[in-house]
């Protein structure tokens, strides 16, 4: 890494560490969920952007990823989790010992999804175009439909982040700074990705499948890749939101869910990770910050989407970057 | 005889009832420059469409530097070093020139990790790759469209962006599917020296498809044409243009009611 990037990283790391100190004396209890649940959004929808945006494949059904890394980050918590974070407790400050607890539980529900992506995406990526949209939004109500007869994970009466056994381990956990960390990982991890001479092999399977194949674009691993990765991010966001509210049931990843995340990507323009977060910050807030105008709400939410469709139909940014060459250019 | 970078033998393709190439043989020298031509649904395409893997042979056999490559798929025919453009012109229109052909030489060297941590080595290397890039744009004349968007170029420049991609993948033999087409006199008199001259300089094998008889003429050492999937003569162009069932095939006879 360049001094420039160890300095930025620095300022990044105190950032959120400053945030995490300031934010919840500064914000009651609504508003932090809110934050948080901005940042999921922003890492769910960065992560479809790689395969809606930049590789060109429609998948409407990135909740079910969600739903699965939510739910074997929770199952991991409670079944296996809650005893290791116990015994930490025991030896380690409470910071310390979920700093070293909560990644891993993280990882396990982002792994999880990443191989139900691998699962789902070798034979749905064989499908083009509506087919593809279709095939997805089927897997993720499959998921979704298959959690909710799983008795070890509450089935219908959805589950609850509390171990019997380990009443000292609490697993329940609202970290601003780790949010956005995770928040900041996911979109270098994907800007880095696509936004190199490698990475061009996403915007060329977009841009025309067979002119990548006459190029020896290898397209099926292209978009494997792509739909791996992103369901990886997905479960993340997944497992951040089961550990946040302390509690998942499936509602939370139905179709309505999934629906939402494309309207993150699309409105935020196609192929634009920087207009993906704003659409998904923007889209989450706006329910709730309208919330004083009660009924009115809604409508006032859809004419949103409907005057950005028309004003905008390429999205907030179509495929172009919020440009932040000024601060590399005065630092760098 | 020299052994043949291409060797076709015997190669039928059939779409259901449709026979679209019956039995052909041809083959290709190293770093010679050949052309196939022939009327509307000959086969031209249908041949190019065989050698890169987007059809299957239905029988024969297509052999590559003494590989069989018949059925393999694409990406790996192109990293086998044979390159192609399109009849009707398949840029990735959204991206830059420059990104066009840094796509095509990034493409079989793909390294998601490295492109995530990005060590000096990665770097390097994608600084090469643009130099790489910028040097073939400025090869065929279109360095001062590096940074313009591929769908906003004119359509010459489309065309020859095209080729610029096809050698980003360092092939042996490039198949140009109707280069000159919709191009004006002009420029299809630069386009006849640019590939003289890009054999000359590569020593690669170039097999051209066109309509025009007259474009080949004085290109190409060796003319195979083809008619409703069959050949129907093969040899120097001045010998081929004389031969009777080529001037048929054009130009049709007094008898066939055409």
């Amino acid at each position: 890494m360049s001094r420039i990037g160890w300095i930025a990283a620095a300022a990044a790391v105190l950032a959120l560490l400053a945030l995490d100190a300031l934010l919840p004396h500064v914000l009651n209890a609504y508003y932090a969920t809110i934050v948080i649940r901005i940042g999921i959004a922003v890492i769910a929808a960065v992560s479809l952007q790689l395969v809606n945006g930049f590789t060109g494949q429609f998948s409407i059904g990135h909740a079910g990823f969600m739903a699965v890394g939510a739910y074997v980050s929770a199952a991991f918590s409670v079944y296996v989790g809650a005893g290791w974070l116990e015994t930490l407790l025991g030896v380690l400050p409470s910071g310390l010992a979920r700093a070293v607890y909560y990644p891993m539980a993280l990882l396990a529900g982002g792994l999880a999804a990443a191989v139900a992506g691998l699962v789902v995406g070798i034979p749905a990526l064989r499908l083009r175009g509506d087919y593809l949209a279709i095939a997805t939004l089927g897997f993720a109500e499959v998921i979704r439909i298959a959690i909710l007869n799983v008795d070890a994970v509450g089935g219908a009466r959805g589950f609850s982040l509390a171990a019997a056994e380990h009443p000292a381990a609490d697993l329940r956990f609202e970290g601003f700074g780790a949010v956005y960390a995770l928040v900041l990982i996911t979109i270098l991890v994907i800007a880095r990705l696509v936004y190199s001479s490698g990475g061009l092999s996403f915007r060329a399977v977009r841009e025309d499948e067979i002119a990548a194949t006459s190029i020896g674009v290898p397209t099926t691993r292209v978009k494997v890749e792509a739909f791996v990765i992103a369901s990886f991010f997905a479960g993340v966001a997944g497992a951040l939101f089961a550990h946040s509210e302390g509690y998942v049931h499936t509602n939370s990843f139905a179709f309505l869910r999934s629906f939402e995340l494309v309207a993150f990507v699309v409105l935020g323009g196609l192929g634009s990770i920087t207009g993906a977060v704003l659409a998904a910050a923007v889209l989450t807030a706006a329910p709730e910050l309208l919330r004083g105008l009660g009924a009115w709400r809604m409508i006032l939410y859809s004419l949103l989407l409907i005057l950005t469709m028309l004003v905008r139909p390429q999205g907030l940014l179509g495929t172009r970057e919020l440009d932040f060459g000024w601060l590399r250019r005065r630092f760098g | 005889m020299n052994v043949a970078l291409l060797e076709i033998q015997n190669l039928t393709v059939r779409f259901g009832g449709l026979t679209s190439l019956s039995e052909l043989d041809f083959r290709v020298e190293p770093g010679s420059l050949v052309a196939l031509i022939g009327p509307n649904g000959a086969g031209k395409t249908t041949a190019f469409n065989v050698i890169t893997g987007v059809y299957e042979p239905s029988e024969g056999s297509v052999r590559f530097d003494g590989d069989e490559i018949g059925g393999r798929p694409p990406h790996v025919i192109s990293q086998r070093g044979i390159g192609r453009t399109f009849q009707s012109v398949r840029l990735f229109r959204g991206l830059t020139a420059l990104e066009n052909v840094r796509a095509a030489l990034a493409a079989a060297h793909r390294s998601g990790l490295a492109d995530v941590l990005r060590p000096p080595a990665w770097r390097r290397r994608e600084r090469e790759l643009t130099a790489q890039a910028h040097a073939l744009l400025a090869r065929l004349g279109l360095g001062h469209f590096a940074e313009a968007a591929a769908s906003g170029l004119p359509y010459a420049a489309q065309r020859l962006l095209e080729i610029a991609r096809a050698l980003a993948t360092q092939p042996r033999l490039l198949l140009l599917d109707e280069p000159a087409a919709g191009m004006n006199p002009s420029e299809k008199q630069a386009l006849r020296e640019l590939v003289a001259r890009l054999r000359g300089e590569l020593g690669l094998a170039i097999v051209l498809i066109e309509h025009d008889v007259r474009f080949v003429m004085d290109l190409c050492e060796r003319v195979t044409v083809l008619d409703h999937g069959e050949k129907i003569a093969e040899g120097p162009p001045d010998v081929v243009r004389q031969d009777p069932r080529v001037i048929e095939a054009y130009l049709g006879t007094a008898g066939s009611g055409s």
